[in-house]
């Protein structure tokens, strides 16, 4: 199998998540006065779920120039992940890497690091990642429109979970040696402290900021 | 098409905070900055974990989800899988809305 298709393949575990998140999508959009197919264009335009949730919620209600400003404070965080994976892209022509980072999610780049990291990432995976996710979240928002109201809510039915289960699957395999294991613990404390004072989603940045350059400091200590 | 403005302008925001990283980190880096950027993955996925097991109404308090999460570390930490995570915590999730709890 290529890389490209073992990239595909690799977000099949996420598709009940993803599905479940673009049919709700697809129904607010629905219920701001969207039809199916502005929320589709929204979806392959913009290409971020949180930040089109939240675009939502605020569409009746906020000017143009706010919507578009909480967008890049709710994807601020994709600057870290861009940072963390970029020493992986370094050979690769800017043409590729500004293609990698167009539809580069949560959670393709969680698989894509963790495939980097094992030792068999690599472009064409990452790709195939993005698009994988990519594919069901257009496709899963624009169903949800067409079904308009008959989609039930998500939370209810936990697939919310799918997600952050996904992700803790995928930490174990960072998890290296003590370091990083007080690395996590102390990321986790920090969103945890964070997310209760600061709004959006800036704890990801903060506890992902702080927790990783406690790190580093550890990392001295434990030299000297 | 008014709307159309807006998800452009969200569209380019979004890209900036994406590619910004990606493209100019393409050099080498300094050595401390390497370091720093080897937490980021676990930091960052344990920043994302944290408060949506923990805190599912937007503040710290008992859910049952919380028990699937703890299960569902334990099958993480146990097989490293990310398809057996979920299925072990999700089924947590359910079982235990079967029993009420």
């Amino acid at each position: 199998m290529s890389a490209f298709r073992r990239g595909m393949v690799s977000t099949l575990p996420l598709a009940p998540g993803v599905i479940a998140f673009g049919l709700l999508y697809g129904m607010m959009a629905r219920q701001v006065g969207f039809q199916p197919s502005e929320a589709l264009a929204m979806s392959a335009v913009v290409h971020a779920g949180s930040a089109q949730f939240v675009a939502l919620e605020m569409w009746d209600t906020a000017s143009a120039a706010t919507i578009i400003l909480t967008t890049w404070v709710v994807n601020l965080r994709h600057l870290l992940m861009g940072a963390s994976i970029a020493p992986h892209l370094g050979a690769l022509p800017a043409r590729w890497k500004a293609l990698l980072a167009l539809w580069m999610s949560d959670e393709s780049y969680a698989l894509a690091i963790t495939a980097y990291e094992a030792g068999h990432g690599s472009a064409g995976y990452f790709l195939g990642a993005n698009l994988g996710v990519a594919l069901i979240w257009w496709l899963s928002g624009w169903a949800g429109a067409l079904l308009g109201a008959a989609v039930p809510d998500p939370t209810r039915f936990g697939l919310d979970l799918v997600f952050p289960l996904a992700f803790l699957g995928l930490l174990m395999s960072f998890l290296k040696d003590r370091l990083h294991v007080a690395v996590a613990l102390l990321a986790g404390l920090l969103a945890l402290a964070c997310a209760q004072l600061l709004p959006g989603k800036w704890y990801v940045i903060v506890a992902g900021l702080v927790a990783s350059a406690a790190g580093v400091c550890l990392e001295e200590l434990q030299q000297r | 098409m008014s709307k159309l403005w807006v998800f452009l302008g969200m569209a380019a925001v979004t890209y900036s905070t994406r590619v910004t990283m990606i493209v100019l980190l393409g050099r080498e880096l300094p050595p401390l900055v390497q370091r720093w950027l080897r937490y980021m993955p676990a930091a960052v996925l344990s920043a994302l974990i944290a408060p949506a097991a923990l805190m599912a109404q937007g503040r710290l308090e008992w859910d049952r989800q919380i028990l699937a999460f703890a299960v569902g570390a334990a099958v993480a930490w146990r097989t490293r899988n990310v398809l057996a995570t979920i299925v072990a915590g999700m089924a947590a999730f359910y079982l235990m809305g079967a029993l009420g709890l």
